[in-house]
C-alpha cells in the first residue's frame, strides 16, 4: 500500500488551475520531498490530502483512504504541520497537547515527545508568548502524537533560522528512523536535497520531474543541453536523433533543436545532422547543477518533452 | 464526542480572553441596574399603569432589554468564531486532526453558546436576587421559565452568528452579515413590516392590515422569544398588562404560540445553512 496516491488529481479555482491532472506515488517508509516555487500547488495539494479542499477531478489515497471520503480515518493516523497556521495565543503548549491528545483519542506522553522536539521547558507558558521557532516544534510535537503512519510538513524550515532548519531535518530522519513516512513541502532544493529519499518538483500545478536525489544529480552532473538552429530538418531528422543512445529528449521549436543528452559527444549529433543534409547554423550547450536544474524547471515553460 | 473536544478547547480559550470577564461583568451591572431601576421606580420604567413593581413586572421589564443585549453580545462573541479561525489559519490545526467540520461546527457553537450563557445565567441571577430582595418577593417558577427561555433564545442567537460567521473566510464580512442581520431584524423590522404592508397593500397605508401580516411582525427572534415567553407565563403577562397584539387577527395562527415555531425556525434554518456552507467551502 502506498502512503500517498494521487491520480489525475486537478483543483481549479474559478479560472486558475492551481493543481494540473497530478499523478503522483509516495511509498510507505519514505521521506518524500515536493518541491516547488511559491504558488506551484504544493500547498493545494497538501490541502487536499487534508479535506480542507475538494479536488474538481481525480482522486488523491492516503494510507489507503480516500482523503476525501474517508478524511476522519486518514487524519487519525497522520500528523500534520500546515502551512500559515496559526497557534491559540492564550493557551499553553501544554493545553495544545492535551487538546491534540483529546483529539486522536491517543495514549501519548505528552511531555516525552515535547523534549522530542525540545520544547518542554516552555510547555506551560502562552503560545502566544513563543518565538517562531518555539511555535514551529510545538506545532511539529502536536503532529508526533499518536505515532503517525504518514507527517504531512508544509514548508517545515520557514521562518527558522539555519540551525532551527538543521534540528527540523534531524527530528524528520529521527522519525523517519522509527518507521514514519515523510511527506514535505519546500521551496529551497538545499532542504529537500539533505534528507530526502525522493523528490517530485511541481510547477504550476504539474509535475516535472519526479526521481531519487541521486537519481537527479546523477542526470544533472552529466546532462547536457544543446540548442541548436538549424534549418531543412523534417520528422525524420528529428527521429534520427531522438533514438541515438545518449539523447535523452528532443523537442524542435521553429528552428531551434533542443537537444538534452547523458553522456556522449555533442559533435557526433552535429555530424550527424550535417550528414542528412540539415543546415546546422549556431549552437549552445547548457550544462545544470542541482539548483540550476530546479530553477530551469520552475522558472521556464518546460521544453524538452520525453 | 469530538465535538465535545472542540467546545471545551474553544471554552478554554474563550475563558482566558478578557472579554469574557467584561462581559460578565457587564451582564451582573446591566441585570443589577435594571433590577434596581425597577423596583425603586416601577411607574417611571415601565409606565403609569403599573400599580406596583412586582415579580413579573421584573420579568417582562427585564426581557424586553435582555433581547437587545444578548443579540449584540452575541455578535460580539460569535462573528470571529469560525471565519475568525479560517482567517489566520488556526483552523487549519482544528481540522488536521481527527475532526469532522460537523464536530468543529457543533463544537463552537457548544462553547460560544456555554460562554453567553454563562455570562448571561450569572448576571441575571445576582440581577433578579437584588430586584427579589428589593421588591420583597419571590415566586420560582415563572423565574425559572424566563431564565431558560432566555438561554434558549441566547444560544438561538449564537446559533445564527457562528452559522453567519460558517458562511466565510473574512471576519470583515462576517462582521458585516452579522450587523447587516442585527439592524435588519431587530432595530428595523418594524418599518421593514410596515413597508411590506404598503406595498402589498396598493402602495397605501389605507384599510385594516390582513392576518398574514402578524406573522411578518412575529418574524424576529427577539419576537418569538416575547410571544413564546407571554404563552409560557399568560398570567404573568396578563397581570402586568402584555402582549403582542394578536388578538387583532382573525386567523387560527394569530396567537402568541406562532412564537415558538419562530424561535424553533431561528434555531434551525441558520445552523442548517451555516453547516451546509461551511461544510463544503474549501478552506
Amino acid at each position: 500500500m502506498a502512503a500517498i496516491e494521487l491520480d489525475g488529481l486537478t483543483k481549479r479555482f474559478g479560472d486558475v488551475l492551481a493543481v494540473d491532472d497530478l499523478d503522483l506515488t509516495v511509498e510507505e517508509g519514505e521521506i518524500f520531498g515536493f518541491l516547488g516555487p511559491n504558488g506551484a500547488g504544493k500547498s493545494t495539494t497538501i490541502d487536499i490530502l487534508l479535506d480542507f479542499v475538494r479536488p474538481t477531478d481525480g482522486t488523491a489515497r492516503v494510507l489507503g483512504y480516500d482523503a476525501q471520503k474517508e478524511s476522519l480515518q486518514v487524519r487519525q493516523r497522520i500528523g500534520v504541520l500546515p502551512d500559515a497556521y496559526h497557534v491559540y495565543d492564550r493557551l499553553t503548549g501544554r493545553q495544545h497537547m492535551e487538546f491534540v491528545v483529546e483529539s486522536k483519542g491517543a495514549d501519548a506522553d505528552i511531555e516525552a515527545i515535547m523534549e522530542r522536539v525540545q520544547i518542554l521547558e516552555a510547555a506551560d507558558r502562552k503560545a502566544g508568548g513563543y518565538s517562531k521557532g518555539m511555535r514551529q516544534r510545538l506545532i511539529l510535537a502536536m503532529a508526533l502524537v499518536g505515532d503517525p503512519d504518514l507527517l504531512i510538513l508544509d514548508e517545515p524550515s520557514t521562518g527558522l533560522d539555519p540551525n532551527g532548519a538543521r534540528e527540523m531535518r534531524e527530528i524528520i530522519q529521527a522519525e523517519n528512523d522509527r518507521g514514519t513516512t515523510v511527506f514535505f513541502s519546500s521551496h529551497i532544493m538545499e532542504q529537500v536535497e539533505a534528507v530526502c529519499d525522493r523528490v517530485a518538483i511541481i510547477n504550476k500545478g504539474g509535475l516535472v520531474a519526479v526521481d531519487s536525489i541521486e537519481g537527479l544529480r546523477g542526470s544533472t552532473e552529466t546532462t547536457t543541453t544543446l540548442r541548436i538552429t538549424v534549418s531543412d530538418i523534417d520528422d525524420d531528422d528529428v527521429e534520427m536523433v531522438r533514438a541515438h543512445e545518449n539523447v535523452r529528449s528532443v523537442a524542435l521549436d521553429g528552428t531551434t533543436l533542443q537537444v538534452t543528452m547523458s553522456g556522449g559527444s555533442k559533435f557526433d549529433i552535429l555530424n550527424e545532422l550535417d550528414d542528412a543534409g540539415v543546415e546546422v547554423g549556431d549552437f549552445s550547450v547548457d550544462e545544470y547543477s542541482l539548483e540550476d536544474l530546479f530553477v530551469k524547471y520552475t522558472t521556464e515553460q518546460q521544453e524538452v518533452e520525453a | 464526542m469530538s465535538a465535545l473536544a472542540v467546545a471545551k478547547k474553544d471554552f478554554r480559550d474563550a475563558a482566558q480572553s478578557r472579554a469574557l470577564w467584561a462581559l460578565l461583568a457587564v451582564f451582573v451591572l446591566l441585570s443589577s441596574l435594571l433590577s434596581y431601576a425597577y423596583a425603586e421606580f416601577p411607574a417611571e420604567v415601565v409606565g403609569s399603569g403599573t400599580d406596583g413593581a412586582s415579580v413579573g413586572g421584573l420579568i417582562f421589564f427585564t426581557s424586553g432589554i435582555v433581547t437587545l443585549f444578548v443579540s449584540l453580545t452575541a455578535i460580539v462573541v460569535c462573528y470571529k468564531s469560525i471565519a475568525g479561525e479560517r482567517e489566520i489559519g488556526s483552523i487549519k490545526l482544528l481540522l488536521a486532526l481527527p475532526h469532522s467540520r460537523r464536530d468543529v461546527f457543533l463544537g463552537k457553537l457548544l462553547g460560544r453558546g456555554a460562554v453567553l450563557s454563562a455570562a448571561l445565567a450569572v448576571g441575571l441571577l445576582i440581577g433578579f436576587g437584588l430586584g427579589f430582595g428589593l421588591i420583597g418577593d419571590f415566586d420560582l417558577v415563572p423565574v425559572l421559565v424566563f431564565l431558560v427561555l432566555t438561554l434558549v433564545f441566547a444560544v438561538t442567537f449564537v446559533g445564527i452568528v457562528v452559522s453567519i460567521s460558517a458562511t466565510t473566510g473574512s471576519t470583515s464580512r462576517a462582521t458585516t452579515l452579522s450587523i447587516g442581520f442585527f439592524l435588519l431584524f431587530e432595530l428595523l423590522w418594524d418599518a421593514v413590516a410596515t413597508g411590506i404592508f404598503y406595498v402589498a397593500n396598493g402602495f397605501s397605508f389605507a384599510g385594516d392590515a390582513p392576518d398574514w401580516y402578524f406573522l411578518v411582525t412575529q418574524i424576529p427572534p427577539s419576537s418569538a422569544y416575547t410571544a413564546s415567553l407571554i404563552t409560557l407565563l399568560p398570567e404573568t403577562a396578563d397581570a402586568v398588562g402584555i402582549g403582542v397584539g394578536a388578538d387583532q387577527f382573525d386567523a387560527f395562527y394569530a396567537t402568541t404560540s406562532i412564537g415558538f415555531v419562530f424561535l424553533v425556525f431561528w434555531l434551525v434554518v441558520p445552523l442548517a445553512v451555516g453547516y451546509r456552507r461551511f461544510n463544503d467551502a474549501d478552506l
